[in-house]
């Protein structure tokens, strides 16, 4: 069978709130992942966190670039036990917002993961995260913190295949 | 699994006359997400981005909010707007900076075809042989519900000039 | 139904492909061994895609904890170059920008003295990059987060040539070897 360079893995769509969305047994069979997340939230705050491989220790950090339409920011968060990829700093925002995540050599086992993500919310941001550990990345949780994502709220994970 | 990263339609290729908006239409419903590459120069130096239209709608019905970088005073500012009739995509590529140079832009439009309002998540960047010039982020919003079926991109004045392109491509989810 | 259809297919031999298209294709990569690159190169690069992007994670020798990354076109080391950005360091976000310059300046790649396992990551779009008509615009995404520290850049490059490009070349910042396990891939988009 022939593999595709980029190729859809999953998808979800939330019929009724939720707290959480998971991707999990993420074959190691790709270079990189991309999450693409297009949801609103019922509280219609925005921070999106997320978490691999169900660890919750003090293994995250983030470092963001952020433009909210009136001052460029930029913030950092180590030794913490998420990554921020959407609202370092929870905001209110009613319309739905997009994350793209990259996931660089999610599977490489002689490396620390690194994200690379932009995002479109209340602000146009850029984030950078370390997950410390050199494990490959098997599952994926995203956490609309503090609320829930709505209904309608979609999650598509995508491999990338270097050859 | 089947999966497609796939470009949809013909890449728009400005000729010698120049063109004052690029657009894509009667785009399927059939893709999940869509990606649009631009590579693009203007012939006027008016405004520091690029901005993108749906549906053919022209009413104040687009909000954005806008990182950029300024590397001729090396600070970062933020701006954005409401009820605009176009939302920001990203950067542009002014006609006095340095010839035969166009801009790079890629907008990400997950969803387009759902019954949920649209947003876009775009960055873009013009170039120059000197400081000057503003690389883009930007958070886009079109208040419709309405799928998608036609993209337009354009500026605030002025038109594309010759060798300016853009391709549209679909993502297909599993 | 389904009974039938599995019959059909042991009649045959297996059962056939699912056909798909994608215009996104792998076409290089190159892992850095224990035995370190002094630079990475993709040659040959064929003209039959519209864009390329190269996905990386990087580290190199530097006896600091980052460092920046040359990056070069057709072998060109002539003052052809220009380069800007826009960054965020955890405190701050700020802009820079340089021109003529002899290569695109990439920011950042880890560097010797950092945590081991940490590499930089950086995603490039090279849009029209066989066009005879235009010169060549990059546009990156890139970030490094050591834990303690972290940069964030979304950054811009020019090379003043219309040549198609053939050949791109990654080297270090200052003078020393990327390091192993760093890893960049080529992607051709149609």
């Amino acid at each position: 069978m022939a593999t595709a360079t980029y190729e859809a893995i999953a998808t979800q769509t939330l019929v009724g709130s939720a707290a959480t969305v998971t991707f999990s047994s993420i074959a190691s069979t790709y270079t990189d992942l991309v999450l693409v997340a297009s949801n609103g939230t019922t509280s219609g705050s925005v921070s999106t966190t997320l978490r691999v491989n169900g660890d919750s220790g003090s293994n995250y950090s983030t470092t963001s670039l952020e433009g909210n339409g009136s001052s460029a920011t930029s913030q950092r968060q180590s030794n913490a036990d998420k990554a921020y990829i959407v609202g370092f700093q929870a905001a209110s925002y009613s319309s739905p917002y997009i994350s793209i995540i990259n996931f660089m050599n999610y599977a490489n086992t002689s490396v620390y993961k690194t994200f690379l993500s932009r995002s479109s919310s209340n602000a146009a941001s850029t984030y950078v995260n370390l997950w410390r550990s050199t494990s490959a990345i098997t599952s994926i949780e995203l956490t609309a913190t503090g609320t829930n994502f709505s209904t309608g709220s979609t999650f598509t994970l995508y491999g990338i295949k270097a050859e | 699994m089947a999966t497609n990263y796939t470009q949809i339609g013909l890449t728009a290729n400005v000729g010698s006359g120049g063109a004052s908006s690029i657009s894509f239409t009667s785009i399927p419903n059939t893709y999940t997400d869509l990606i649009v590459k631009v590579s693009t120069r203007w012939d006027s130096n008016s405004d520091g981005f690029s901005y993108i239209r749906f549906n053919s709608d022209s009413g104040s019905n687009y909000s954005y909010r806008v990182l950029y970088g300024d590397p001729q005073t090396s600070s970062s500012g933020s701006v954005s707007s409401s009820g605009t009739d176009k939302a920001v995509s990203g950067g542009s590529q002014w006609a006095a900076w340095t010839s035969s140079t166009f801009g790079n832009m890629e907008i990400y439009i997950p969803n387009y075809a759902g019954s949920t309002y649209k947003s876009f998540s775009g960055d873009g960047v013009g170039e120059n042989n000197a400081t000057q010039t503003y690389p883009v982020l930007s958070a886009g919003y079109w208040n419709s519900t309405s799928a998608i079926t036609s993209i337009t991109l354009l500026q605030a004045s002025g038109a594309f000039v010759q060798y300016s392109t853009a391709s549209l491509y679909g993502i297909l989810k599993s | 139904m389904i009974a039938n259809q599995v019959a059909g297919f042991l009649g045959i031999g297996a059962p056939p492909a699912p056909s798909f298209t994608s215009d996104y294709e792998s076409i290089a990569t190159v892992n850095v061994g224990a035995g370190s690159a002094s630079t990475i190169t993709f040659s040959s690069i064929p003209s039959t895609y519209k864009h390329l992007q190269v996905r990386l994670i990087g580290k190199d020798g530097r006896a600091l904890n980052r460092d920046n990354m040359k990056m070069q076109f057709n072998s060109d080391t002539g003052a052809n170059y220009a380069w800007h950005s826009a960054s965020g360091d955890g405190s701050s976000a700020s802009a820079s920008g340089t021109a003529g310059d002899n290569f695109v300046s990439l920011y950042r790649i880890s560097g010797n003295s950092s945590a081991d396992n940490t590499f930089g990551a950086m995603i490039i779009d090279i849009l029209d990059y066989a066009n005879t008509s235009k010169y060549k615009t990059s546009r990156t995404l890139a970030g490094l987060d050591l834990n303690g520290s972290g940069e964030i850049y979304f950054q811009s490059g020019l090379w003043q040539n219309t040549s198609a490009i053939s050949t791109i070349t990654f080297t270090p910042g200052n003078t020393t070897n990327f390091l192993q396990y760093s890893h960049f891939a080529l992607y051709g988009v149609k």
